[in-house]
């Protein structure tokens, strides 16, 4: 997960063309650090209902609560992971597919 | 991912609470509380319990009266010392080891611990003693968690 997916090394030909790349890697930037935050919200939101019980006797985390967010950042990951593998599988199959069944029509 | 304008926790802080919360210092440190505690009951009620002398030492001078009395006492807090130290580091061992694999902080984690407590602590005598020591253990702990949890 880098910011900055192209690199500042980018030597192009005239300025106006580096201004259009920059602006083109200041845009995905912006998305990527947008996407990030939006991971992160979610995550702590979905953890935070998961495992901490609405009693609250003290403000620090006691040892349960620390194992069970450990535990629910790990799963989300993974979670992210797996779903993100069969989505491309699925988007394979579909392409596969797609393309013979295009040329066949 | 940091909120603005809050202070960053020093290293330090972080690693302490973090020997804090693991099960090896809960176990140490019910073990030394036990331990303290074991030997202040035991000299307290080393006093109830006088075990038959042997009459010679009351015909001794009290110099000596005094310093068997003394011997008694020190060993018989010393062995109820060491029973609440091994009571204390077991059942806060188990509800330690308990927790971190229910990943749960209830109530229910001092019940099974007392359970498991007692029964280990009475399974000399026999597997029924094991069962009315875990559930007589269990519902001792469970009472005193849900005094300590009342709001």
């Amino acid at each position: 997960m880098s910011f900055y997916p192209f690199g500042g090394g980018s030597s192009g030909g005239g300025s106006s063309q580096q201004q259009a790349v920059n602006a083109q890697n200041v845009a995905m930037a912006e998305n990527e650090l947008e996407m990030i935050t939006d991971t992160f919200y979610r995550i702590v939101d979905s953890c935070y209902k998961k495992c901490i019980p609405p009693k609250y006797i003290e403000g620090e985390l006691n040892k349960g609560e620390s194992v069970c967010i450990d535990r629910c950042v790990a799963k989300y990951f993974e979670v992210n992971t797996k779903v993100g593998e069969a989505l491309q599988k699925r988007g394979q199959q579909a392409g596969v597919g797609g393309a013979v069944t295009g040329f066949g029509a | 991912m940091a909120f603005p304008n809050k202070e960053p926790v020093p290293k330090e802080v972080i690693y302490m609470q973090m020997v804090q919360d693991s099960c090896i210092f809960k176990v140490a440190l019910s073990g030394v509380a036990g331990f303290a505690l074991g030997g202040l009951f035991g000299m307290f009620f080393s006093s109830f319990e006088m075990t038959p002398y042997d009459p010679a030492v009351y015909e001794q001078p009290m110099k000596q009266q005094l310093k068997a009395t003394a011997k008694d006492m020190i060993k018989r807090s010393f062995s109820t010392a060491k029973n609440f130290a091994i009571v204390g580091a077991i059942f806060s061992g188990t509800e330690c080891i308990i927790e971190e694999y229910r990943a749960k902080n209830d109530i229910y984690n001092g019940t099974a611990a007392g359970c498991i407590t007692g029964a280990v602590l009475a399974a000399k005598a026999g597997p029924q003693a094991a069962l009315i020591g875990c559930a007589g253990f269990a519902a001792f702990s469970t009472a005193i968690d849900y005094y300590l949890r009342r709001e």
